[in-house]
């Protein structure tokens, strides 16, 4: 058995997978319908005390859409009477002035708001849904409120180009914090790959654009720049810090998931929180432990000095284009599945598929 | 950035000092981070409540006579608001 040699500091908590939007690149599980239990009040509660006796430290609320839970501000309140540092992240388009009071006044630490582009229209008809101005009235009301506040912007092929339009347009917001993250490439981002991965060319620019606010001053304006990883140079990315060192997340219907999308990877056996605790999860269940460590690793990983910087790279994005979780993420360049990354990237500048749209069909 | 001392520190909005009880440490939790504070850092914290930080000084060296702490209370202080995580309400 190995056991885990640190405590988790991160709990995803997915309230709902119930949404509004329709992003083309949710990370929410493909089979929509399947999952459609929520847990109710009393066991998120339970669920969040033993999450800080665990030693968790943020507990990040999302969905789906955290907001249209009915009971969202007694689970704020829940969360934060535990000593929980609580984020929550929205689409914004239910989150009204009274929503907002009612979240600050339950004690919510930060909220996070996605926008999907700077042009209204794309906004729009990427969400799948009108809500850019909706998204702009949240924003503005948050800060009115004194929230800390991050613009989530998940950048792809169709928004790459506007990014010192995104920089100006965060400034003018106020926002103190910018999320400029590439789409990950698994579930429905991987179903849509085609359409929605860059060129060097526009990383290349999008790169330089960040790098100039960077160097005007960013005026009390924080920039994060998370970078695709299907054109890292040579290693993968260290996903999730390691699988099962860092943190967890809890599903709607209660089973516990060492990452947001590791349904996508058949064989493997979720627990619930409502058969065990947190803890026995943590330390002991089956599924957290097949990926943790170093000695579930195939060659090239094994053996290399990097074993432990970067993991061995994504587990899902393994499973996805090799057939194999246990593979070295293609993304790598010692992997032998490599090519597949070029050959990606070579289909993606050769054709311009139609999105497919987030929907609830099972 | 400005490299004039912060004359009057209070931690921005969405920054908490929190006792952790598991780990037994104190720290710094804000979006998406956190920092462990060593207990000078702890003392310094506990101060920036929006008293000047002349004052936060002499508070400090009334509870431990004998130092000095002026340049590192100067320079923790810089840190932290190089991080975002203070600011100084003197210059807002």
């Amino acid at each position: 058995m190995t056991h885990p040699s640190t405590r988790p500091l991160a709990l995803l908590a997915e309230l709902t997978y119930r949404c509004p939007l329709q992003c083309p690149y949710c990370s929410n599980p493909l089979e929509l319908g399947k999952y459609r239990q929520e847990l109710d009040t009393a066991t998120w509660a339970r669920v969040f005390g033993e999450a800080a006796e665990l030693g968790v430290v943020q507990l990040h609320l999302s969905g789906g859409e955290p907001l249209v839970r009915r009971d969202i501000n007694e689970l704020v309140r829940e969360a934060r009477q535990v000593g929980l540092y609580t984020n929550l992240s929205t689409g914004a388009t239910v989150a009204d002035e009274a929503k907002l009071e009612g979240l600050r006044e339950a004690g919510l630490d930060h909220l996070q708001v996605s926008l999907l582009d700077t042009l209204p229209e794309s906004n729009d008809r990427l969400a799948g849904a009108p809500s850019f101005d909706r998204k702009r009235e949240a924003v503005l009301g948050a800060k009115r409120l004194g929230f800390p506040v991050t613009l989530n912007v998940v950048l792809h092929r169709q928004n790459l180009d506007r990014i010192e339009e995104v920089i100006a347009l965060a400034r003018e917001w106020r926002v103190d914090r910018l999320e400029l993250a590439h789409a990950q490439y698994t579930g429905w981002a991987f179903r849509n790959r085609a359409a929605l991965m860059p060129t060097r060319q526009q990383l290349d620019g999008a790169h330089a654009a960040v790098e100039a606010a960077r160097a005007a001053g960013t005026s009390g304006l924080d920039i994060l720049h998370v970078l695709p990883d299907y054109y890292f140079e040579q290693y993968p990315k260290a996903c999730l810090q390691g699988w099962g060192m860092v943190s967890m997340t809890v599903a709607p219907d209660g089973f516990v998931l060492p990452c947001q999308t590791a349904r996508e990877i058949p064989g493997l056996e979720f627990p619930n929180v409502q058969d065990f605790s947190l803890e026995d999860i943590w330390v002991s269940a089956p599924v957290f432990q097949r990926f943790r460590g170093t000695e579930w690793m195939p060659e090239p990983c094994r053996s290399c000095d990097q074993r432990e910087v970067d993991f061995g790279g994504c587990r899902c994005q393994a499973f996805l284009m090799t057939g194999d979780p246990a593979a070295t993420d293609p993304v790598c360049s010692l992997s032998p599945h490599h090519h597949l990354v070029d050959e990606a990237l070579q289909e993606a500048q050769q054709s311009n598929p139609p999105l497919q749209f987030r929907v609830m069909s099972s | 950035m400005t490299s004039q001392p912060i004359a009057r520190p209070v931690l921005s909005v969405g920054t908490r000092y929190r006792w952790d009880k598991i780990r037994e440490q104190h720290q710094l939790v804000f979006p998406e981070g956190m920092m462990v504070l060593n207990d000078s850092g702890t003392a310094i914290v506990g101060l920036c409540d929006g008293r000047s930080t002349s004052d936060l000084i002499a508070t400090l060296k009334g509870t431990y006579p004998g130092s000095d702490p002026t340049d590192d209370v100067h320079e923790f202080l810089r840190q932290l608001a190089d991080k975002g995580l203070l600011r100084d309400t003197s210059v807002d």
